[in-house]
């Protein structure tokens, strides 16, 4: 019966119960943490009305929903927690209009950033990027707030407003979109923000179907560094330096042997025998804004006491393809042992010496080994409260089932760790995380709960994915 | 390969999907590169979801049907999906190969699709893919042999013409097979190991009979299949292309004056390495102009993997990809396999389509 009416919605050809299709939605990468589980059916929507209908048949039968876009880069999140679960593949949503004038992009979930950025520079523009694959979703990384390579100058949030259609069928249009949906171009409209209510969740109030982010000028202008270090401290100095002048466009600071290899585009290189911490610098600008920046950045380069690294202009040049236009090479960090796994957060630039000490000392005592070990620092504009996003990877295999044991553990403890040293957030609502973190969130966590009721009260939204 | 062995290679796949999509940069465009995967949409078409469901197949953790069977034989085996993972990822593990054990696993368990077993059968009575009745040529002559393939043989006739015309006009001393079976690579890359064996040994015994120290093949899939399931032949493999580069600095080639780009089959790119000599022997011939998607990262023509004889929609409407892509490029399509010429002219549109030994042919003053 289900089946048949998932049928009459999206016809034939797109909704299934077959047990094979269904098998291929049942895990990800993150499979040691969130386990292989099939969904009863899969559909794949043509549009919002069809979107809308098989909500309202799922909410009045109180059969769970799980949405995917693209698939990728999800950790679990899109894994369903319950038997008979519908998952709602988004992929033939994938509608993109650019607004030149507004420097925006108005997206369906289906909507790639390798498609973005095609349809982008045809106007000379550009969107924000996360180190994710470029057939990663647009619409869900903005929504899922996890936009980073160029954020110490773009800022983290480049999210105007979406659409989103709840379980009862409703359709909520957010900030200036409420007053008039042609004009999608402002974050604040009437009354609350509603878009920061409701975005970063992983599908539990409802389906976006459309979203309108911020894009950024492409300048022709552009020029590299990398600037090696020993010590940590130095590095960071560096940072602090370009994030509160403002002067560069991208701003990584990363150890010598994991991201680095995407970052340059070549496994060919002996990352090894440079410096222990790598900040990677990428200036961009109208040609005489370009010019002051640049010598400015040289200068600040040179007082640092880092060394400036010869590294081959074809990884300049992928440095700054990757960052500008999207991230095909970063997923080389695949190559090193198959696998990763991260903790990514929000935090002060000065508390990162100690995040990496803590996450070296985390791993050392569940017995991962050390070169196993790596990090990633991103700051944010604008840097008020020295904002970075702060990633803390374990390159591992897969296959290696007594070291996921081990991983299990380091999460385990490493979570309750960050959350007594500090931390301003977690990048995004994986597995384990949350159980710690509303333990301390007082009455947020009963409020944000209670919201979440108005909106999906039968919970037919990727239940189990928050509590 | 042993179980371990792929479970440890599917447990690397991240999902990322890369291997869905052509190198995006430097260029900054977008194009699919999985034909079934944007044919049916569902992820199980992609390499991922497949990935996944051998998986689930071999922890025996799924249920026979319709769709799974179309799942595993839609998969055109071209191999891009591995090329653009080993680019990114360094992975060990060749896709079309561990698609092909699923079909073996399948096959083992009594998975095949009808339009699999009409081919069987048609291959058990007349030893060609075609079910005809047995064509012979009388070339007995010479060291170099030329294996025709059931395809240039009952098919694309104007290929093995071409070919047998080229050869006497160099005045090469050659033979042919008087009995010449299929080479095996249909039922192979369906996963009928057990049923390709009599045809291997017919044809190793044959060869060893007549003496040739070198092999010529016109088509990819043949010359793959020698390399591959012909042990101890000890024998010469080439392909067309390679064994007129070989001679060309003794050929008298025109320039014939036409447009044409070049598409590279599969069989003798991705899984042969075989990119350049195709190329080289055009650019004296002809004008040629490349595709976008070329080399590592063409398109395939959609008529692999005995795809062409089980999903004849899909088949054709990945050869009308490409011949979309073509046209933009120019008038003529040229490619150095049967199997392609074959799928790619029958959804031409009135596009030209030749094998490379015809324009060869033509242009051998």
């Amino acid at each position: 019966m289900i089946l048949e009416r998932l049928k009459e919605i999206v016809g034939e050809d797109y909704a299934t119960d077959d047990d094979a299709i269904c098998t291929s939605y049942s895990r990800d990468q993150h499979f040691h943490f969130v386990p292989k589980k099939k969904p009863a059916f899969v559909v794949r929507p043509g549009d919002r009305e069809e979107v809308r209908e098989i909500l309202i048949f799922a909410n009045e039968n109180r059969i769970p929903i799980v949405p995917w876009s693209t698939g990728i880069n999800v950790r679990g999140l899109t894994i369903p927690e319950f038997q008979g679960s519908i998952l709602l593949d988004l992929s033939r949503l994938n509608k993109i209009e650019i607004n030149e004038e507004m420097m925006t992009a108005t997206v369906e979930p289906g909507v790639t950033f390798a498609l973005l950025t095609q349809e982008a520079k045809k106007y000379n523009l550009r969107a924000a990027y996360p180190d994710a694959p470029l057939t990663a979703g647009v619409l869900t990384n903005n929504y899922l707030r996890g936009i980073y390579q160029t954020s110490v100058i773009d800022g983290h949030d480049h999210l105007l407003s979406f659409e989103m259609i709840i379980p009862n069928g409703e359709i909520i249009q957010t900030g200036s979109r409420a007053l008039n949906r042609d004009l999608p171009y402002f974050r604040y409209g009437l009354g609350p923000d509603i878009a920061g209510l409701m975005s970063a969740s992983p599908g539990t109030w409802g389906v976006v179907t459309e979203l309108t982010l911020k894009l950024y000028k492409l300048y022709e202008k552009r020029s590299s560094y990398f600037i090696g270090f020993e010590d940590v401290e130095k590095s960071i100095d560096l940072v602090r330096k370009m994030a509160r002048e403002e002067l560069v466009s991208s701003c990584r600071l990363v150890d010598n042997q994991s991201w680095l290899i995407g970052m340059c585009g070549s496994f060919e290189f002996e990352y090894d025998k440079l410096p222990n911490f790598v900040v990677c610098l990428l200036i961009d600008g109208l040609d005489g804004i370009f010019q002051a920046k640049d010598k400015i950045v040289r200068e600040l380069i040179e007082d640092s006491g880092g060394r400036l690294l010869d590294i081959p202009e074809s990884f300049k040049d992928n440095f700054e393809r990757e960052t500008l236009g999207g991230t095909e090479r970063s997923c080389m960090v695949f190559g090193i042992r198959g696998n990763y796994h991260c903790i990514g957060l929000y935090g002060p630039l000065k508390y990162v010496p100690e995040y990496y000490e803590l996450h070296r000392k985390t791993a050392r005592e569940v017995g991962i080994p050390e070169d196993y070990v790596y990090f990633y620092v991103n700051p944010i504009a604008r840097f008020h409260g020295q904002l970075c996003y702060v990633e803390l990877d374990i390159f591992y295999d897969g296959s290696d089932f007594d070291l996921a044991e081990k991983l299990k553990e380091y999460n385990k403890r490493q979570m309750k760790n960050l959350l007594d040293l500090g931390i301003y957030g977690w990048f995004r609502p994986y597995a384990g995380i949350i159980e710690p973190s509303i333990e301390r969130a007082g009455y947020l966590t009963e409020l944000w709960k209670r919201f979440n009721e108005v909106v999906d009260p039968k919970h037919i939204m990727n239940p189990g994915k928050l509590w | 390969m042993e179980k371990e062995e792929v479970l440890n290679g599917i447990y690397r796949c991240a999902k990322c999907k890369l291997c869905t999509i052509t190198s995006f940069h430097p260029r900054e465009e977008l194009f699919p590169i999985c034909p079934s995967g944007e044919y049916y949409g569902f992820q199980a078409f992609y390499a991922p979801g497949r990935l996944e469901i051998l998986k689930g197949i071999l922890d025996d953790d799924i249920e026979e049907s319709d769709e799974l069977l179309k799942i595993i034989y839609s998969c055109t085996l071209c191999g891009a999906c591995y090329e653009k993972c080993k680019e990114i990822t360094k992975v060990d593990l060749n896709f079309s190969e561990i698609f092909e054990e699923m079909r073996e696993i399948a096959v083992e368990k009594g998975w095949v699709l009808d339009a699999h077993k009409d081919l069987i059968e048609k291959i058990r009575e007349t030893h060609n893919a075609y079910g005809e009745v047995q064509s012979r040529y009388q070339r007995k002559e010479g060291d170099i042999l030329y294996f025709v393939g059931c395809t240039s043989r009952y098919r694309e006739k104007e290929i093995s013409e071409s070919m047998i015309e080229l050869l006497d006009k160099l005045n090469v001393n050659f033979q042919i097979l008087e009995d010449e079976w299929c080479c095996g690579s249909t039922l192979l890359r369906i996963g009928q190991v057990e049923e390709a064996k009599e045809l291997i040994e017919h044809n190793i015994d044959e060869i060893k009979r007549s003496g040739a120290k070198t092999i010529v093949f016109t088509c990819p899939g043949c010359l793959m299949t020698f390399k591959k399931n012909y042990p101890q032949l000890n024998v010469e493999l080439l392909h067309s292309t390679q064994f007129i580069e070989r001679l060309n600095p003794n050929l008298r080639l025109k320039n014939l004056g036409i447009g044409v780009t070049y598409h590279d089959p599969c069989h003798l790119g991705r899984h042969l390495g075989i990119y350049e000599e195709p190329r080289e022997i055009l650019s004296k011939i002809a004008n040629i102009k490349e595709m976008k998607r070329n080399r590592e990262q063409s398109w395939c023509c959609g008529s692999g993997g005995g795809v062409r004889s089980a999903f004849e929609e899909f088949s054709s409407w990945s050869a009308r990809e490409r011949i979309k892509e073509a046209r933009g490029v120019a008038d003529t399509l040229v490619s150095a396999c049967p199997f392609c010429k074959h799928n790619l002219n029958d959804n031409s549109d009135g596009m030209k389509v030749y094998d490379v030994v015809e324009l060869v042919n033509r242009a051998l003053e």
